[in-house]
């Protein structure tokens, strides 16, 4: 029972570490822009299928297709941006229906290309288990992706609080009219949330290619996860995404060692309610903020 | 400087601003009165770019203000500073001022920094929260705060000794003032109160329903019976 536990407790913590990667992209854009990206966790999916080309196509190691995936991805996230730049009215509440529309068309060319089959890394190092004390398990993917992603989120909180760009995405999200007023470019900070975003939905794409199966219908399901994880948070905290996505993860894990794999998506969305009713401004959040 | 000609601003059917004109030269002091709802906060927005006016031109040094984005106005030199002080939440108070001067001049000058830190009596709040961490004055000093930090050739002060109690209020015109002095910068003023304009100021304009009803020097204005009747809200008949 000890054991049992322990190791979900690990395999939530290895698991909810890219979560995050995925929840600090959709709310760095939400932070910015003051919208739902419902087209996050396709973005998602299509580095992992990019990484699976580069795999299957190009006998390239998964982690070398990276920086091409990741220049798929911002493209495709820079077009997805001058689509809901065009909005000109209501945009919180068109951009949901316009990316909403952007996800299935994402889902559908990822179905067209590599069809529904699921896919999985042909390179065995990545599976190869790791095994701490013969009572944690793991792969080396989820080893290895974990080290990446708490070293890409402390490198966002880094690039947040000490680059001129990544303050005045801050300044953007604390106060859009203010920080206007004080002669910062709002387009650019949005695009760089963007891309930034991209990057960090390339290796959390990545992470799930090397270390789980992929299959078209995984991109709405991160977005419904990333919107919880963000929810749980509470907006504008990056230590709250990060122990959010954790919690998630684990809540997961637990259900799955101790009740079945199919309330897993469950247990999420109970969490995400009971948060909502009791602790609305989120775990970590410091509550609605007006200007 | 800068240069309103008749712009109308309407918020649906209701008119807010109508053929207004200003002119506010180099270095001057101009005081915008008037009471509640008679505008003057419309013609800040209009001149910051937060409000698109219905009709009208305007100018700012050889710009044609009305063509440009909110933030290239503030890179051009118009600076404002808002009633209620809305300071960036997440940085804290240097913060707020490193953004404003990065973007808003195009370079850092963390000596300047200090200089308007020090001057506006931030010195010791200057790493605290800039949303939690400081009272009224403090939050009134860093609006203007950031104002300065974009290095501007036109300040526009909305309101910004609102709220302020006897004393501080007090201290506030006198740092106000001396600002104006020591920088020769372009300022107008949205203030109640008459004293504080007759102080300040070198001309007051006199806004009643959206329109321009005096534009002379503080102690003209103030001795008019006519203005005064609509500065103080008393209509005739």
């Amino acid at each position: 029972m000890f054991e049992l536990t322990l190791q979900a407790l690990y395999s939530g913590l290895l698991t909810g570490t890219y979560y995050a990667l995925v929840a600090l992209g959709l709310a760095l854009v939400f932070g910015t822009m003051k919208i739902i990206n419902l087209a996050h966790g396709e973005l998602v999916l299509l580095a992992a299928y990019v990484a699976y080309t580069a795999e299957s196509q190009w006998s390239l190691n998964p982690l070398a297709a990276i920086p091409f995936a990741m220049v798929v991805v911002s493209v495709v996230a820079i077009a997805v941006y001058l689509l809901i730049d065009r909005i000109k009215k209501d945009r919180e509440l068109n951009s949901l229906i316009l990316t909403f529309g952007i996800g299935i068309i994402l889902t559908n060319f990822v179905l067209l290309v590599w069809s529904a089959d699921i896919r999985s890394t042909t390179t065995p190092w990545f599976q190869q288990a790791v095994v701490f004390g013969d009572l944690l398990f793991s792969s080396r993917s989820e080893i290895l992706f974990f080290l990446i992603s708490v070293a890409l989120v402390g490198a966002t909180w880094w690039w947040l609080s000490q680059t001129w760009y990544g303050r005045a995405t801050r300044a953007v999200s604390s106060d859009r009219k203010a920080a206007m007023l004080m002669g910062v470019n709002p387009r650019q900070t949005e695009i760089l949330s963007f891309v930034v975003a991209s990057i960090l939905a390339t290796v959390a794409g990545i992470a799930i290619f090397t270390g789980q199966v992929i299959e078209p219908s995984l991109g709405h399901a991160l977005t419904v996860k990333a919107f919880i994880i963000t929810v749980l948070a509470g907006m504008g905290s990056i230590p709250g995404v990060l122990l959010g996505a954790i919690l998630i993860g684990v809540v997961e894990a637990l259900t799955v060692t101790y009740f079945s794999s199919s309330l897993q998506e469950l247990t999420g969305m109970v969490l995400f309610l009971v948060v909502l009713l009791l602790r609305p401004q989120g775990l970590f959040g410091f509550g609605v903020r007006r200007g | 400087m800068l240069q309103l000609e008749d712009i109308s601003v309407a918020f649906g059917g209701l008119a807010a601003l109508s053929n207004v004109n200003l002119r506010v030269d180099n270095g001057e002091f101009v005081g915008l009165v008037g009471p509640n709802g008679a505008g003057k906060t419309t013609v800040f927005n209009v001149i910051s770019g937060l409000v698109k006016p219905t009709a009208g031109n305007a100018r700012f040094i050889a710009m044609d203000l009305l063509k440009q984005p909110i933030h290239a106005r503030a890179r051009a030199g118009i600076a404002r500073t808002f009633q209620i002080p809305q300071p960036l939440h997440e940085l804290t108070v240097r913060q707020n001022l490193i953004v404003a001067q990065k973007f808003g001049t195009g370079h850092s000058d963390p000596k300047r920094i200090d200089e308007i830190l020090d001057f506006l009596g931030l010195t010791e709040r200057a790493e605290r929260n800039a949303a939690n961490d400081l009272a009224l004055t403090e939050h009134k000093a860093l609006e203007v705060g950031k104002a300065l930090a974009t290095d501007p050739k036109l300040l526009l002060l909305d309101e910004a000794l609102a709220g302020l109690e006897t004393t501080g209020k007090r201290q506030f015109t006198q740092m106000i003032k001396q600002l104006h002095e020591e920088t020769g910068l372009a300022i107008v003023i949205i203030e109640h109160d008459i004293e504080t304009i007759s102080e300040l100021c070198q001309r007051a304009v006199v806004l009643d329903f959206g329109k321009v009803i005096a534009d002379e020097t503080p102690e003209r204005i103030f001795r008019d019976p006519e203005v005064m009747r609509s500065y103080t809200g008393e209509r005739s008949a």
